[in-house]
């Protein structure tokens, strides 16, 4: 039996720190208006707490850090990327890696290679970059993700998992030789940062095999899926996190990744498959769009950074504080009533903005709302994950998705718990005030991933 | 007149690993004889590319520590931001991982069917972007850059009666822009002049024709500018930079050579209607417009970088460090490229081996033959890079079968350029021996990279 003590402390001290700006309520007054009230188009001198995003925000380690001394910055055939190479092959297992400057890199080349117009990609649940690659390579998401993900409410373990009703239908309908690739995200971050069981996954891998069907899998969470398989799936509590990982890469064919997630880093991704024929391809592409495929479009410090971190990511300790920290602010939240999804994910508190501003229609956007009140209220900075994030169709339409959330994403081992007080104590007082807060109306809308950069003005 | 010494000194060190000539030949084979498939640890002195191979500065690394990682709206980018429009001159600056991804921006929006781009002379990535697109890319390179061993000050000029003959053959309608590669790296790291940027300028305005820089090097064209042309000598750097993108309506740069980072690039431009456009290709491929894929503390080193190396006793340094290579080379009768390039010494292999024809890359095996007599890595910039089949499946050569020897900034020393020097003229001597290539495998696009060859008997 392994020893996890029960609290969450830190694995770690602190070796350097960036200093924070404290501003006034005017002040973030004037800053929210001149962002659009969009979140994102804030600048981050005028933000306190950051939150919003956990991609390549992390604290990188001394050792991370020693790492990119050790850059090796030749265009061809860096050590760093031979070093990657093996650990990638060491820690997930899959046989072929191509480095991507980030993970929409990697999913851009991999949608070109895999998706031929009017294919058919079930996933479980869209992501935002994913799901605009494979439109943008002629394909069409189906979301396959149980019901359950749906409801913010419903406290099932694994609300991250398939139906795969929902998929042999799919089959049924269009053939499976119109459907790629499967894919599948380790901990569903639109979902609320929900993990998908082993169980599930390997009930998936029969019916894709019988199927001739790949499992393309988005692994940017997978250490943080692995913890709530080890907390929460039958067997598993005494087998370690790199074990667990391990075997769920086990059960896909390639990956893609965005290390500025689990693997700790400020930037960085790959590709990783097991398939020669991909990989071949992949390597010809990445020039193109990334760069050489022994870099990829990276430093090679970054590529290094990014070997060392992927092996702290599978620590069983860090895994324990780092999600340990995001239940303490979700249950601190919840202990003020402030309405969130449950169960609470591995990456963020995701509150849900539907009940908190039940006043407020969907089309003059809740959660955006909501974002944009609580930098008001202390200058914590979150995101908007619904209508607006969600896009529009190819007609045009409006999609309408069920879930209208605020992503509260925790920054790995970069605040304390005293940071995660101050949120959860800003959170309440918005709601507490909630019935005076009005909605807004989009003034500018680009075309693609129009979340980004839309602006809104105040109802 | 004193020896020319390097405005700095040494900071941080980075181990060389030597092995043997029987190595090399065999590490060479596994490689099937393409250099970027060459371990870099299997290199003794690595010119494969001058970038994002540059020393980075103590003030660069202090940047890099001050780096902010937040995904929206980092102090990095607004010092970055601000680096970049005080160069240029231009009010809109996208951040992107590097020039490639500019390049593959502004040609998706621009590019298409039917659509011509015209430059002195566009590079290999740029290139491949153009034609990836749909749409021709043409070189219209002054007829004295054609012949590497006539030495001429401004080699990398484009021909501006063919560059009027050219808008009106293929109409103005269909040329969304022109561009100027500074300095001209395929043919030689050739600078173009203040009067040919300016007359090229002055056509383009004519026909309503937007100018842009492809502007990887441009502090150092800046330099030949000064000491080379008339009325320069004594404008300081910084000056004739604005000068230059004055002339401009935008440019693409790879931050990995002029700004001496390993990492990096951007697009900038007046045009707030494109520069919309590009930001809405950005956030598909790159990342959000305020850090285009780069982490925060590379936007600090690209700003810090831009202006380090305006610095005139940096670029007097780095100028001459190339001609000193040129000179070592042409004394013991070498052919080299003339007069000295900016950022790399260009061997010319057809010269040099003269008894390989062009359908076997004598470049190619130029390359292989300085690697297993002294570990040096270079690239072809010949027919493999830019050569194309006919229908008939024959090879259509490039102009020029050139070997570059791109130098790192900052980081070889003069001991490690007389080695090179003696590598080159032993191989020299010797060159009869050498075989050519042929290919055994190759992909549709910039084959170079990932090509495999073997030897002829």
């Amino acid at each position: 039996m392994k020893n996890i003590q029960q609290s969450w402390a830190e694995p770690y001290k602190i070796k350097m720190v960036e200093l924070l700006k404290m501003t006034t309520p005017a002040q973030r007054k004037t800053a929210m208006r001149n962002a659009g009230f969009n979140t994102f188009l804030l600048k981050s001198e005028d933000v306190y707490i950051d939150l919003l995003t956990d991609s390549g925000t992390s604290a990188m380690s001394d050792r991370q850090w020693a790492g990119m001394m050790l850059g090796d910055e030749a265009y061809a055939g860096s050590r760093n990327f031979y070093h990657l190479e093996e650990v990638v092959k060491e820690v997930y297992g899959y046989k072929y890696l191509i480095p991507t400057h980030q993970g929409r890199g990697a999913e851009n080349i991999l949608s070109k290679i895999l998706i031929k117009k009017g294919d058919i990609i079930p996933g479980n649940m869209y992501f935002t970059t994913t799901r605009l690659h494979q439109e943008l390579a002629g394909g069409k998401f189906e979301d396959i993700i149980i019901d359950e993900a749906h409801d913010p409410a419903n406290e099932f373990p694994f609300k991250g998992n398939v139906n795969l009703n929902k998929l042999e239908a799919l089959i049924k309908k269009h053939g499976a030789n119109k459907i790629p690739y499967v894919s599948i995200a380790t901990s569903v971050n639109m979902a609320g940062g929900q993990p998908i069981s082993i169980k599930n996954l390997k009930e998936l891998r029969l019916l894709t095999r019988k199927n001739g069907i790949r499992i393309i899998h988005d692994m940017t969470r997978v250490a943080e899926n692995a913890y709530f398989i080890q907390q929460k799936e039958k067997g598993y509590l005494h087998k370690t996190i790199a074990e667990i990982v391990k075997e769920i890469c086990s059960l896909t064919d390639g990956a893609t990744m965005s290390a500025k997630k689990d693997a700790l880093v400020n930037i960085g991704g790959f590709l990783a498959v097991n398939d020669w024929d991909v990989f071949e391809e992949a390597r010809n592409l990445v020039v193109v769009y990334e760069g050489l495929h022994t870099y990829g479009g990276l430093a090679g410090r970054d590529m290094e950074a990014m070997a060392i971190g992927i092996g702290e990511s599978v620590s069983d300790e860090h895994i324990h504080a780092r999600v340990g920290q995001v239940i303490y602010l979700g249950e601190k939240m919840a202990g003020y009533g402030v309405p969130i999804v449950k169960p609470i994910g591995g990456h963020g508190i995701f509150v849900d903005a539907k009940k908190f501003l039940p006043h407020i229609p969907q089309d003059m956007y809740p959660a955006q709302t909501l974002a944009s009140e609580i930098y008001l209220d202390s200058g914590v900075r979150t995101m908007e994950r619904g209508i607006v994030s969600s896009g529009r169709k190819a007609n045009g339409e409006n999609y309408y998705p069920k879930l209208e959330l605020v992503r509260f994403t925790i920054p790995r081992r970069v605040y304390t718990q005293a940071h995660m007080d101050v949120i959860a104590e800003s959170a309440a007082r918005v709601f507490e005030r909630r019935k005076s807060i009005r909605g807004l109306k989009m003034i500018y809308e680009p075309k693609y991933l129009r979340f980004f950069q839309a602006r809104f003005e105040r109802l | 007149m004193h020896t020319i010494i390097e405005p700095f000194r040494i900071k941080s060190v980075e181990p060389i690993y030597f092995n043997s000539k029987e190595e090399r030949i065999r590490i060479l084979e596994d490689a099937f004889y393409n250099p970027f498939l060459i371990h870099s640890n299997d290199v003794l002195i690595d010119l494969l590319t001058d970038s994002g191979t540059s020393a980075m500065s103590s003030n660069q690394w202090g940047g890099i520590m001050r780096g902010d990682e937040s995904y929206a709206g980092s102090p990095s980018f607004f010092r970055f931001q601000k680096a970049v429009q005080d160069i240029t001159g231009m009010p809109l600056v996208i951040p992107t991982h590097q020039g490639r991804a500019s390049e593959k921006i502004l040609f998706s929006i621009l590019g298409g069917k039917g659509k011509y781009f015209i430059s002195n002379t566009f590079f290999d990535t740029t290139r491949a972007n153009i034609e990836f697109s749909g749409a021709e890319a043409i070189d219209l390179l002054c007829e004295e850059g054609k012949f590497p061993s006539v030495p001429a000050p401004f080699k990398g000029n484009l021909d501006t009666e063919l560059l009027k003959q050219c808008i009106i053959e293929k109409g103005a309608a269909n040329i969304p822009l022109c561009m100027l590669t500074i300095t001209n790296n395929s043919g030689g790291g050739q600078p173009v002049s203040m009067q040919n940027i300016q007359e090229v300028k002055k056509i383009c305005s004519e026909y309503k024709i937007p100018l842009f820089i492809d502007a990887c090097r441009f502090a150092e064209n800046a330099w030949f500018i000064k000491i080379r042309e008339k009325g320069y000598a004594d404008t300081p750097v910084p000056e004739i930079v604005k000068e230059i993108f004055s002339y401009a309506d935008g440019c693409t740069m790879s931050a990995k050579k002029d700004a001496f980072a390993n990492i990096g690039g951007f697009l900038a431009m007046h045009d707030a209607d494109l520069a919309q456009l590009c930001r809405n290709l950005l956030v598909i491929t790159e990342g959000f417009p305020t850090y285009g894929g780069l982490a925060g503390r590379d936007l600090e080193a690209i700003a810090i970088g831009l202006q380090e190396v305006m610095d005139e006793h940096y670029l007097e340094y780095r100028i001459r460090s190339i001609e000193y290579l040129t000179e070592k080379l042409m004394a013991a009768g070498a052919p080299v490229m003339q007069p000295a390039g900016g950022h790399a010494v260009y061997l010319d292999a057809k010269q040099f081996l003269s008894h390989i024809p062009v359908d076997q890359y004598p470049g190619e095996a130029l390359v292989g033959a300085m690697y297993i007599e002294g570990g040096i890595r270079s690239v072809e910039i010949g027919s493999l890079m830019f050569g194309k089949y006919a229908d008939s499946g024959e090879l259509i050569p490039a102009a020029l079968e050139l070997v570059r020897l791109a130098i790192p900034r900052r980081v070889y020393t003069q001991s490690h350029i007389d080695y090179v020097a003696e590598v080159i003229i032993e191989v020299f001597k010797n060159r009869k021996n050498i075989k050519g290539l042929r290919i055994v495998e190759e992909s549709p696009v910039l084959r170079h990279f990932t090509v495999k060859l073997t030897p002829v008997d």
